[in-house]
């Protein structure tokens, strides 16, 4: 099988998932009561005062049966109700959100892999020995971490060291500058138009905020990638190649180097679509603490708040995202891999 | 009659290699440093949740009558700010003024029991569909494997936020929902009866309970027999985050254990128990369960940490259990009113005492399945 039937074969496939996907979250939004329901189809504020009438218009307290496709056809023309929370279409409030949490992202997704591939090496060569024991320690420590402890530790830490509180994304003084005549906004994320409109001190105090998040975000989700890294590696050092390579009296580093990490590697592409997930997990938690106006905050306040809307409208776009991601690491892993594809 | 020597003899000889696979996994145990500590941890949470009772005395005293409920956490100790720790109070007291070491000893309870459950049953639904997947094959496995793929293609801790806040404050089933999916699967087993021919009569069987159900159904749903509420629950909110992180964990269960399910039913002993002509369910619970499930259930029970911390997270998300309620991630959720300003310091004891319990009891299970994880994986083990 080539890499485009394998493409067209994988995009197929997911069209069933995402169908069935979707049920599943009809059939949550069915245990809503009727009354809370209707704010699932609000589409303006002035719409807020005739609930009663939705609810008759949607049939919402018919059976589930009828209901089904007037949901989805508004689901499909985009419209995913009002968020009491976000004050908005849920649509609007959670793209107006997106760039803040991108942003957390560009910055944690490397550095996890990074360091995750880096400690896993240094792990798996001196199996058994004292740095794999660290390593494993910080890995598994990641793992065992909650989110939210680690922020309010680092919080905290900060405030001891430095005297201040650092939340939010950019500080006060900085609110000002984004939201003048002045600044041009271009993709939303502080740090990318700060650099765009020659505002480095906007850059600084963005990057200044990001600092914690990230390293939060980073440290939870560094354990998958060091304990699969490292399992992947001791495979690939007992293979006959790396026997082959220390017999022709190759130096140590580089048979790790040259011959093992790199396939070694291959198994790692497939936790990045899982990171994706956990990462999004973790957001939400994560600008909670930090009081950063992300999707991840806005979506914690829909749930805490029991604002239905938000909290489907969210769960319904993770979903899709997380989707996509695995189809692009499948589809990766099958570029990477020949063998895949066969599969 | 054998004597019970002769029995335990025999059992021996039945289970060698479970009982050699056992010991080799606390041979390692003992041999690393890590999982020692791991266990120790486990070992000492336990400890604390055996002596709650005496540790933290529940007042007034724990009476059936009085006081049904010890994981309340009392807070007859009313104060407008945060009071910090005090011999009478060691970890301090939260603003409401629920004692933060009554909270700590007694949601060491909750969370074995969160843990516990969520494992159990989502293993029991996970073995089920798994079982069943993996062993039929075909359109059911098709079937029951899309759909576990709906439920793992969201993140597993957004969904279960979702089904949090859409679950009803109490659970109403009415006869028609709970016979109709009832007799859609007894059908679909007697459908595959008549479809393998493997044995006529328990095909037979199935077939005339489904007709059974379906008219029983029918007469209900036209409302011929009035509508009865078979079950009518009221769901705390523990009950809640319970139920949603049962349905969002059972389908990962589902799909490791029909791998192996799929695995075991080519070897030869399955091949042979069909020869001589062994019914489907002896293969399944004679055969192929015993020689897959033990790997499969000690990897489980190593998962109460990671769902310990899902949970916490939804408590500090304030979505978890009743605010009284003694559960650490909701003692950490009592700081939130601080959170953004200095006092975060000031009131440390609030969050970081519960939160240093939920971080210490998942790296025990984590320790401990880091090293366990090894040992059952083939491909590692022994070198």
């Amino acid at each position: 099988m080539g890499l485009r039937e394998y493409i067209i074969r994988r995009i197929i496939m997911i069209i069933p998932i995402i169908i069935g996907a979707v049920i599943l979250i009809f059939a949550v939004v069915q245990l809503i009561p009727p009354g809370s329901r209707a704010l699932l189809y609000v589409r303006t504020e002035r719409d807020l005062q005739f609930l009663d009438q939705i609810i008759k218009a949607h049939k919402l307290d018919a059976s589930p049966v009828e209901q089904f496709a007037d949901w989805l056809r508004q689901i499909l023309e985009g419209n995913f109700g009002w968020t009491r929370v976000g004050r908005g279409p849920v649509l609007n409030v959670m793209f107006a959100k997106w760039p803040a949490t991108i942003e957390i992202v560009m910055f944690a997704a490397p550095l996890t892999i990074i360091f995750g591939i880096i400690l896993g090496v240094i792990s798996a060569v001196h199996r058994d020995k004292l740095p794999d024991h660290i390593t494993r320690l910080i890995s598994i420590a990641g793992y065992s971490l909650p989110s939210f402890w680690l922020g309010l530790i680092l919080l905290s830490l900060t405030y001891i060291t430095t005297g201040t509180v650092i939340t939010g994304r950019v500080s006060n003084s900085v609110v000002n500058i984004v939201k003048s005549q002045a600044w041009h906004t271009y993709t939303g994320l502080y740090t990318i138009d700060g650099i765009i409109n020659g505002r480095f001190d906007v850059v600084l105090d963005a990057l200044k905020h990001l600092a914690l998040p990230v390293i939060v975000i980073t440290t939870i989700n560094m354990a998958g990638i060091i304990r699969l890294m490292r399992s992947s590696m001791l495979e690939a050092l007992t293979k006959n190649y790396i026997i082959t390579a220390k017999a022709k009296g190759l130096k140590n580093t580089k048979v790790i180097n040259k011959h093992a990490r790199r396939n070694a590697l291959i198994p790692v592409v497939t936790i990045a679509g899982l990171m994706v997930a956990s990462m999004l997990s973790g957001l939400i938690i994560t600008e909670t603490v930090f009081a950063f106006e992300g999707v991840g905050q806005w979506a914690a306040q829909c749930a805490t708040q029991l604002d239905i809307a938000g909290v489907i409208g969210f769960t319904i776009f993770t979903g899709l995202l997380f989707v996509i991601s695995n189809l692009i690491v499948d589809i990766l892993y099958a570029y990477i891999d020949p063998r895949i594809r066969l599969g | 009659m054998f004597s019970l020597r002769e029995r335990i003899q025999k059992w021996k000889k039945a289970h060698e290699v479970s009982i050699k696979e056992l010991k080799f996994i606390l041979f390692r145990i003992r041999k690393s440093p890590l999982s020692l500590l791991g266990t120790f941890i486990i070992a000492f949470y336990i400890i604390i949740a055996i002596l709650a009772p005496i540790l933290a005395p529940p007042q007034p005293s724990w009476d059936i009558f009085k006081n049904p409920n010890p994981f309340i956490i009392p807070d007859a100790y009313n104060s407008v700010d945060p009071t910090p720790p005090s011999p009478q109070h060691p970890f301090g007291i939260t603003v409401e003024g629920y004692d933060i070491y009554y909270g700590c000893i007694w949601g060491t309870i909750t969370a074995f029991r969160v843990g516990v459950m969520v494992v159990a049953l989502s293993l029991i639904i996970g073995l089920a569909v798994g079982i069943i997947a993996g062993y039929y094959g075909g359109l059911v496995d098709e079937i029951l494997m899309r759909f576990t793929d709906i439920i793992i293609c969201f993140p597993g801790l957004i969904l279960a936020m979702a089904f949090v806040v859409a679950l009803p404050p109490a659970l109403t089933l009415d006869a028609p929902t709970i016979l109709i999916p009832i007799t859609v699967v007894i059908a679909l087993i007697t459908l595959l009866q008549f479809l393998k021919r493997t044995s006529k009569r328990f095909a037979n069987i199935s077939l005339a309970i489904t007709l059974v159900l379906a008219v029983v159904s029918a007469l209900i749903m036209f409302g011929i027999v009035p509508k009865i509420n078979v079950v009518q629950m009221p769901l705390t909110r523990l009950d809640k985050v319970l139920i949603a992180l049962i349905l969002v964990g059972w389908p990962g269960y589902a799909r490791v254990i029909r791998g192996e399910v799929l695995r075991a039913r080519s070897e030869d002993y399955v091949e042979a128990a069909k020869a001589i002509g062994a019914s489907d369910s002896r293969i399944i619970f004679k055969h192929i369960v015993p020689n897959t499930i033990y790997p499969i259930l000690i990897l489980a029970s190593l998962d109460i940490g990671s769902i310990v911390l899902t949970a916490a997270a939804l408590s500090f998300l304030g979505i978890g259990a009743e605010p009284s309620y003694a559960d650490w991630g909701q003692l950490v959720q009592k700081c939130e009113p601080y959170m953004l300003g200095v006092d975060i310091v000031r009131y440390w004891y609030i969050w970081l005492i519960p939160g240093a319990f939920i971080f210490i009891f998942g790296l025990g299970w984590n320790l401990l399945g880091d090293a366990i994880r090894d040992v059952l994986d083939p491909t590692l083990r022994r070198r």
